[in-house]
């Protein structure tokens, strides 16, 4: 086997361009399959990251009816000690009671649906975490016309800053990020920025009766912190809902979609708004393991009463993001499988080459006694040392682009990212941490190398050594 | 005793309109430790009747009967053991397996019957010697002349000590130098070792130094002459 093995890896270097050749497009290929899944696999996770772990959760405790008909008249009661038996149960991390239900705001002559989602301030830390996205800096006109005066930034730099005018921020690294700058080299403008720049908003206290607005929706609102704006909706069959909160504070939520709508509340106030008291549309989980939620799922449904209660999972909650991933992942996979498909034939028409190169040298192999089937393994050998060189190198190259912009998601700016918002994507394009899908490369080249042996193979077999002699 | 044995071996290709009788019924035994040149004009049938004894292509009728075995009674891979461990094989362009050195193509027939490697390193290192290559064992073959690859076709073709070493025009790609060089080592193995040659050739200086030399003419065979000591 050694032998062969030997004999092969000589063979390869024989027609050294050829096999670079092949080599190089099965390394641009494996390169451009990873960098691009990882792409697609990291953005689905974030996708889920953002609108399922920091905001709905993996798993939802409802009433039953609600699903189907999601109104306050649908809720849960004395919602405590289940609480306390989900956060106790195995596998879940975490478990928040929530109240979500859309109503009117308004605001001087504007007002628009919104989400209102009642919140245990305390808790809800662990799940969508609020605090964490709180606006502390706003790029407002006359900051911008500071920096313009009091600095000299670059032509791109001015740019930038002119078209991020009037948008919020929860840090300076953030700022910094948008306008192409290093954060380091954007120390020297914290002063400037701290001082004209602050935005003081507050997170919601236990039992606050304050609000805090997205910052999409407060821009269209024209509201801002200290402003009270008008919610006027339906509680819990069908009182009438009216209020006036004062904005606590702006949230910047990353989902665009979730940002022009987003209104938090603490639980207690909503309770009293909507006329639930004790009483809650859902109760929100995160687990230790999404991989185990089906079987959390099931798990959990199978202690509880039915008829009060049901868990359903992110994918039932949220079929659109379920329907948008999968359609995405199919489009891709489809992308990837025609780029395989033309690397195939590559590898396929080097091996017909080399067997019809080498027709002579094979027939004097049979000759002087070497069966047909070690001269296959030879063959089998010389394309999946081909094969693994293009691959691993193509892995090797892969391996720290992913991971850098794995531990530093790449964050796009300017044009490009309003693009990509006004899709209703977020602007960025994390990839997926290294795992599975780098195996499934190899495994997929593998299995190209081994199918593009075949008829080569059956070639070998049926070869006649007189003919193979006289070629 | 008799080494090969061929009983009205006959072939025809009918692939074309006419049909070719590039063998037409030969009848012939060779024995133990001769050094017999096949001879005849182009076209003659000399490869195709080699490649018959060789177990390399397959007679429209008659037998082929080496140390007893019928080859017609073997199927294809049976022939290419029979073939590894009782023929050895010299083609007119040399053949050398390019990836390996000189005595890496000496063992490779060897390594293939599963000899040890000490067995292996040890006679390939003596027949290369004996074919006068002693300093070239790690050539490989785009590094030497054809007279020098020939002469490795030589020692490969004895590494596996076959019952006897077929030679399909060994010389026809070498110059007169080489000939003579090739065609002395051969005549040394076989006077020396004993060893049974089939060769092959139209050049008449190589059908000097056979001891016996059958003629064949239309796939037939004209004359078989023995003659006594060689010259
Ligand atoms: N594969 C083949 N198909 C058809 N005719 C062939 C084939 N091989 C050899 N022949 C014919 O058989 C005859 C003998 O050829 P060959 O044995 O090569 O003669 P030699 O070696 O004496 O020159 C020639 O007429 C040749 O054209
Ligand atoms: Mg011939």
């Amino acid at each position: 086997m050694n032998r062969l093995f030997k004999m092969a890896w000589r063979n390869i270097w024989r027609n050294r361009r050829r096999t670079l050749i092949t080599a190089a497009s099965i390394f641009f290929a494996v390169f451009f399959a990873i960098v691009m899944r990882s792409i697609q696999l990291g953005t689905y996770g974030h996708m889920i990251s953002q609108s399922i772990e920091k905001f709905s959760g993996y798993l939802q405790l409802q009433n039953p009816e609600y699903f189907d008909e999601p109104s306050l008249d649908n809720f849960i009661e004395n919602s405590d000690d289940i609480i306390k038996k989900l956060n106790a149960t195995e596998g879940v991390k975490v478990a928040v009671p929530r109240i979500e239900t859309f109503v009117l705001a308004s605001s001087g002559h504007q007002s628009k649906g919104v989400l209102v989602t009642g919140i245990d301030p305390e808790q809800e830390m662990f799940v969508s975490n609020p605090e964490h996205m709180l606006a502390k800096y706003k790029l407002t006109p006359e900051i911008v016309e500071k920096l313009l005066t009091e600095t000299n930034l670059e032509k791109k730099q001015i740019e930038l800053l002119k078209f991020n005018e009037n948008k919020l921020y929860h840090d300076l690294d953030r700022l910094a990020l948008d306008l192409g700058l290093n954060p380091s080299d954007f120390e020297q403008y914290h002063g400037l920025l701290n001082k004209y720049a602050s935005y003081s908003g507050e997170y919601l206290s236990k039992n606050d009766d304050g609000i805090l607005v997205s910052s999409r929706l407060a821009t269209f609102l024209r509201s801002t912190v200290g402003d009270t704006i008008v919610l006027l909706g339906q509680g819990r069959y069908g009182a009438t809902a009216a209020g006036l909160f004062p904005i606590r504070g702006i949230v910047r939520v990353p989902s665009p979609d979730l940002d022009n709508k987003l209104v938090y509340m603490s639980l207690s106030r909503a309770q009293i708004f909507l006329d639930m008291p004790d009483m809650l549309t859902s109760i929100a989980m995160n687990l230790d393991d999404n991989d185990d939620m089906f079987d959390i799922q099931a798990s959990i449904n199978s202690t509880l009463d039915k008829e009060k209660y049901v868990v359903k999972n992110w994918e039932e909650i949220n079929p659109t993001l379920k329907q948008q991933i999968d359609g995405d992942d199919k489009s891709g996979q489809m992308f990837l499988g025609i780029l395989y498909f033309i690397i195939f034939f590559g590898i396929f028409g080097t091996v017909m080459m080399m067997i019809a190169e080498r027709k002579r040298e094979f027939g004097v192999l049979v000759a002087i006694g070497m069966r047909k089937s070690k001269l296959a393994i030879i063959l089998v050998f010389e394309m999946l040392m081909v094969g693994f060189i293009g691959t691993v190198s193509g892995m090797l190259a892969a391996l720290p682009l992913v991971y850098s912009f794995y531990v530093n998601p790449f964050h796009i700016t300017g044009e490009m990212a309003k693009m990509y918002e006004d899709m209703g994507f977020e602007a960025v394009m994390p990839t997926a941490p290294v795992e599975g899908y780098f195996a499934i490369q190899g495994f997929i080249i593998l299995l190209m190398v081994i199918v593009a042996c075949i008829i080569p193979l059956q070639r070998i077999r049926k070869m006649k050594v007189m003919n193979a002699l006289r070629s | 005793m008799k080494v090969i044995e061929i009983d009205n071996l006959k072939k025809t290709y009918s692939e074309s309109e006419v049909e070719v009788h590039a063998v037409n019924g030969v009848t012939l035994d060779i024995e133990e430790g001769e050094f017999t040149a096949i001879v005849g004009p182009s076209g003659s049938g000399k490869t195709t009747l080699l490649n018959m004894i060789g177990g390399l292509d397959i007679p429209t009728s008659g037998e082929v009967i080496i140390g007893g075995s019928n080859m017609n009674h073997l199927n294809g891979s049976e022939l290419t053991d029979f073939r590894k461990n009782n023929i050895g094989f010299v083609f007119q362009a040399y053949n050398l397996i390019p990836v390996l050195t000189a005595k890496e193509n000496t063992e490779f027939v060897m390594k293939l019957q599963g000899k040890s490697k000490v067995e292996c390193e040890k006679r390939s290192k003596e027949l290369l010697e004996s074919v006068g290559l002693g300093e070239r064992i790690n050539a490989r073959p785009n590094k030497m002349s054809g007279g020098q690859q020939q002469r490795v076709a030589v020692a490969r073709a004895l590494a596996s000590k076959p019952k006897f070493v077929l030679a399909d025009e060994p010389t026809a790609n070498l110059d007169s130098k080489s000939t003579e060089t090739l065609l002395d080592i051969m005549e040394k193995l076989n006077k020396e070792e004993n060893i049974t040659f089939v060769f092959s050739t139209h050049d008449a200086r190589v059908v000097k130094k056979a001891r016996r030399v059958i003629t064949l003419e239309d796939g037939k065979i004209l004359s078989d002459v023995r003659k006594n000591g060689g010259e």
